[in-house]
């Protein structure tokens, strides 16, 4: 994942939507994973569900772009901080950039070996992944809720630490990625 | 209202009239079939949320007592043991079982029966009562009766309302989730039925199917 060059300044307009626009969206869809499984069963659960997978889809979507555009984008160079720092928080990233992609996989799966329709915001149906099969789908749902909560796990760690830059390093690192924040102390962009 | 009573002879003729006029009773019976299980298949295609889906029921009896020359003596009835319903996945099978849907519960079974066939410019019809969770409609039932290698074959394609008969009520009665046309096809390769009274073979058994029954 690293980039070989990286430059000064803080991730472009793009970028920063990306990023923040996604997290607008998992924080809709974990809470709404959460609370539509355990519903029984009506129509206004079926909606939810529907909801839910056209959001992870869009999702899914987003993160094939997100990609694809950071690869054409150089990597805002990081306030001093030790080596280790560093490639934790790449490794971070790179666990963080393949569950957006496994999770919404693994629920597409999962909706697959189940023999359920796939519908994006009702507009356009979805091939399934796999033929109907009882087995697959009770693996699939448990990769599922587990990429879910690894996922929850990861961002938890990364925001945190983000926050601990900003906070008690007091270094520019938030200000990377988040319009409006200033390096701490300094007063000015990085 | 007429407070007077009919006399006794006028219903006496009336009775008569009345079973003479009953095919099933006087007019002897067309050549009976059964359903080959291993070939014939029950099966209807709905749509959920945009998408089509099939589903078969695997369980049913039939017994098919046609021939174009013996109308009046000619007849199909089924039943089909609901619960045999396959949609390729399990929750919706089980949604299907529930109260909502067909209510396997309190109705376990559908039945069929078409006591009249005629023939149409299009082919043989039957006027069938279908009895889906207890509510029975008339519909008509135009079918293709062929000879393939020796063996009859019925085939017909119905298309059904499920809100005629309850199935998808209450909050599911409009299409967002699931479409109110429910195409059902049949298709029976057929064998000469067991000698009389015979109950009807089971189809999806085949171990209880009719091992080459004599032809009468
Ligand atoms: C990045 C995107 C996604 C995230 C973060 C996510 C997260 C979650 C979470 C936290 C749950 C609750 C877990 C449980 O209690 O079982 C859940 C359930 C579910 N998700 Fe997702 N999901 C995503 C995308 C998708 C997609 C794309 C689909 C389908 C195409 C999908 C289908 C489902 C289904 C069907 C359930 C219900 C599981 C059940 O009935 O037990 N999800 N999801
Ligand atoms: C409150 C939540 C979050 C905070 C405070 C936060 C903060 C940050 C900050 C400050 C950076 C810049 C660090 C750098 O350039 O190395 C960053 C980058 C990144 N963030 Fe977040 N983030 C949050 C949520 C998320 C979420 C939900 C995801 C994805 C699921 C995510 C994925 C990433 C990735 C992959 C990068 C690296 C940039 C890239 O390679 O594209 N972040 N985040």
């Amino acid at each position: 994942m690293a980039t070989a060059t990286t430059v000064p300044g803080r991730w472009g307009g793009l970028s920063r939507l990306f990023h923040w626009g996604m997290l607008g969206l998992f924080l809709v869809i974990v809470p709404l994973g959460l609370y539509m499984a355990d519903l029984p069963l009506s129509k206004q659960k079926l909606k939810l569900y529907a909801l839910h997978k056209s959001i992870g889809l869009t999702l899914l979507a987003l993160a094939a772009l997100r990609l694809l555009w950071r690869s054409t984008q150089r990597r805002p160079s990081l306030p001093p901080m030790p080596a280790w720092q560093e490639r934790a928080a790449s490794a971070t990233h790179v666990a963080l950039y393949a569950l957006m992609f496994l999770v919404p996989l693994a629920g597409w799966l999962f909706n697959s070996a189940a023999g359920f329709p796939l519908q994006w915001f009702g507009q356009v149906n979805l091939p399934a992944l796999v033929d109907a099969n009882p087995a697959l789908k009770s693996l699939a749902r448990e990769a599922h809720e587990l990429g879910a909560w690894t996922l929850v796990a990861f961002v938890a760690l990364h925001a945190a630490a983000a926050l601990k830059h900003h906070f008690i390093d007091r270094d520019r690192t938030l200000a990377l990625m988040t319009p409006g924040v200033k390096a701490p102390g300094t007063g000015v962009d990085p | 209202m007429n407070t007077r009573h009919p006399s006794p002879a006028l219903l006496l003729f009336v009775g008569v009239l009345g079973l003479s006029a009953c095919p099933t009773l006087y007019a002897a019976d067309a050549p009976a079939y059964v359903p080959v299980a291993a070939q014939s298949s029950l099966s209807f295609s709905g749509t959920q949320q945009g998408e089509r889906f099939t589903g078969v029921f695997r369980d049913f009896d039939a017994r098919i007592a046609y021939a174009p020359d013996q109308l009046p003596g000619s007849h199909i009835d089924v039943t089909i043991r609901l619960k045999s319903l396959d949609s390729k996945s399990q929750d919706r099978d089980s949604a299907l079982a529930g109260a909502d849907w067909f209510d396997f519960a309190k109705f376990p079974t559908a039945t069929f029966h078409a006591a009249t066939i005629r023939i149409s410019s299009a082919g043989p019809v039957g006027d069938a009562d279908l009895t889906i969770k207890g509510k029975t409609k008339r519909i008509s039932f135009p079918f293709t009766w062929k000879n393939d290698s020796g063996k009859n074959v019925l085939d017909a394609r119905v298309t059904l309302d499920r809100l005629d008969f309850g199935v998808g009520a209450g909050e599911w009665a409009d299409e967002s989730v699931a479409g109110r046309k429910v195409d059902v096809v049949v298709h029976l390769v057929l064998a000469s039925a067991p000698a009389a009274a015979a109950p009807a073979a089971t189809a999806g058994k085949p171990a209880a199917a009719p091992a080459a029954a004599p032809k009468h």
